[in-house]
């Protein structure tokens, strides 16, 4: 590919979301606005954004990839990744919103009343951003290789200079504008040449879609238990993605997160029908690169096979921007609530601290990054979708429809899964992907029931510590705001107690 | 450009007690709050379920039905298009009924707790 497309695209992309980013900057004044964008986002530009933040590296490279690789089995990722939503929508959305929390440790702190699930849930955040980032710096790497054939490094490098310029300078409000553009553009980043190279098949009428369900590897095809454990990770991992979950803040009240998660199902809907396209378009047409273990690569490389000259060129310029679209939006998500977090538990939670956290969120999975390999991105996330599935998912579903857990409980819970998890992911690491088990392979199907047993067990175990405020709570949650009350009413009321208690 | 030190508090974005959430800490109001919080419990379950059993039918539809992956429909195999496309509206329409009868719950709860005066 010509080296000048890709960093002809890098270049526009970053330079789309500075200045979007800067458009923010100038409304961007208080308090509120530098966390949750002053929850006054109206839910199509909400969905949009959160659409935006979630389709990371995994969706918009990993899935075409795998699907080249193993066919309709990994037509369960996209599956998952968007059945998610429903889950978080049925069980976590609208409670969440009501619940009045920034962030996961807020909610966690305030419905057990203690500071000591608030750090558990802390760290359990900060390893599940980090976790995520990685992959999306991997990513990253592989399509500066490809497209300019520049060092791997400076792809990696690249997206967290952008990153952790655009959230110093603007906070929650610019990224929702930021995020909100880049959903449209990975989605017209993928389109758009979808259509041109269906053209140019009806046009030549050459290839007949003949034999998508030939195998490019020969790779044995995962058995049942592998797609049930993948699903199981995807539907309840969603469920505790910390920058998702930051998103539901910015709805003005519960009915409104579940009016943005039902516009969020559809945007990732239409999203995947592409990523699909592309998978059984490579199997047809560029079986070569599973063969070569550039399956990633397809989504970059297939619009310029197909399509040559100058056409060909631009399709891929805009494939490229895509790409790098999704990891910006979803590191510079990340690195948001992640710095959320630690300014908030370490640093003390003014302005600067944030920014200081911003820099340290960003910092880590770089090193991360440099010292790993690049596995297949869909299956790499997967693995993250597992660990939050087994740790923040059973704090968020039993804190919000069981009045029994406790602070010990939710502890011991959220430390077993990470163990258990993070355990599998150490071991599969360590055995290579060839030698590992397939139940360690797919730690979902039992780590995640193990956390929720130990999580109700331990709490029933340890009864009289079910805090006092549980009640209070669990009405806040549940109950629908009051109608006489509009939002403009709540944030001046807030905005009130805000100042009083600075005093 | 002003900047402004962070200085919200950082749980407990709404007052501690206010008179509206009193009166739901009464006995009477708790009858209340636990029956919503049942029903929209039972209403996520039940959607999640159906959602589910659908879901896992697909493969099985699949596995059961020979010929039935060989199918094309405009040149495309039949199980790639059930997967890959098929299930996105069985989401979509869940999430819809599962919004709506969401808010009717939510609804006859704010008629039978205002009704109290």
């Amino acid at each position: 590919m010509n080296p000048v497309v890709g960093i002809a695209a890098f270049v526009a992309v970053t330079l789309a979301t500075a200045a979007i980013g800067f458009y923010g900057l100038r409304i961007s004044r208080t308090t509120g606005d530098f966390y949750v964008a002053s929850r006054t986002v109206p839910p199509w530009w909400n969905a949009s954004a959160i659409g935006g933040e979630y389709l990371s590296a995994a969706s918009f490279l990993g899935v075409a990839g795998l699907i080249l690789l193993s066919g309709t089995d990994a037509l369960w990722f996209p599956v998952g990744y968007t059945a998610g939503y429903l889950m978080l929508l049925l069980f976590v959305a609208a409670p969440l919103r009501r619940s009045g929390a920034y962030t996961i440790p807020d909610f966690t702190e305030s419905r057990l009343d203690s500071k000591a699930v608030r750090r558990v849930t802390s760290l359990i955040v900060v390893m599940v951003g980090w976790l995520y980032i990685v992959p999306q710096l991997h990513g990253a790497a592989l399509t500066i290789r490809i497209t300019t054939g520049l060092p791997s490094w400076v792809g990696s490098v690249a997206v967290v200079v952008v990153v952790c310029l655009t959230v110093v300078a603007g906070g929650m409000r610019s990224i929702t504008f930021v995020q909100a553009f880049q959903y449209w553009l990975k989605l017209t980043a993928l389109a758009v040449p979808v259509i041109f190279m269906l053209l140019v098949l009806a046009g030549t009428g050459a290839t007949p879609l003949a034999e998508p369900v030939t195998n490019p590897t020969g790779l044995p095809s995962a058995g049942l238990y592998q797609n049930m454990s993948l699903l199981v990770a995807l539907l309840f991992g969603t469920l505790g993605l910390p920058h998702v979950l930051v998103r539901f803040y910015t709805n003005p009240d519960g009915q409104s997160a579940r009016r943005t998660t039902l516009i969020v199902l559809g945007l990732l809907s239409v999203f995947y029908l592409f990523p699909t396209a592309y998978g059984l378009a490579g199997r047809m047409f560029a079986p070569d690169l599973a063969q070569s273990g550039q399956a990633d690569a397809l989504v970059l490389l297939l619009p310029g096979r197909l399509i040559g000259g100058t056409a060909g060129d631009l399709l891929s310029a805009l494939v490229v921007a895509g790409a790098f679209a999704a990891f910006l939006s979803t590191t510079s998500g990340l690195v948001v609530s992640l710095a959320g977090v630690i300014s908030q538990d370490v640093l003390g939670g003014s302005v600067r601290g944030f920014r200081v956290a911003a820099l340290i969120s960003a910092a880590v999975p770089l090193a991360f990054a440099f010292s790993t390999d690049s596995l297949a991105l869909a299956g790499s996330v997967g693995l993250v979708f597992a660990f939050t599935a087994s740790t923040l998912c059973p704090v968020l579903l039993l804190g919000i429809w069981w009045r029994g857990l406790t602070d010990a409980g939710a502890i011991a819970g959220m430390v077993t899964g990470a163990v258990l998890c993070g355990g599998a992911m150490v071991a599969g690491a360590i055995f290579g992907s060839a030698a590992t088990p397939f139940w360690l392979a797919q730690p979902a199907a039992w780590s995640v029931p193990a956390a929720f047993a130990v999580m109700v067990l331990a709490s029933r175990a340890t009864r009289s510590r079910v805090p006092s405020t549980t009640s209070r709570v669990m009405t806040r949650l549940h109950t629908p705001e009051r109608p006489l009350e509009t939002v403009r009413q709540t944030a001046e009321r807030q905005s009130v107690q805000g100042q009083s208690s600075e005093r | 450009m002003t900047r402004v030190r962070v200085t919200a508090p950082r749980s407990a974005a709404r007052p501690a007690v206010d008179s509206r959430e009193a009166a739901q800490e009464s006995e009477v109001g708790q009858v209340f709050v636990r029956s919503l919080i049942r029903s929209q419990l039972r209403l996520g379950i039940v959607v999640a379920a159906g959602f589910l059993l659908i879901l896992v039918a697909f493969p099985l539809l699949l596995g059961l039905v020979p010929g039935l992956a060989a199918l094309r429909i405009a040149g495309i195999p039949f199980d790639w298009l059930l997967l890959g496309a098929g299930i996105y509206p069985v989401m979509g329409i869940s999430a819809w009924l599962y919004i709506r009868s969401a808010a009717r719950n939510e609804s006859r709860y704010r008629d039978l707790t205002e009704d109290k005066g």
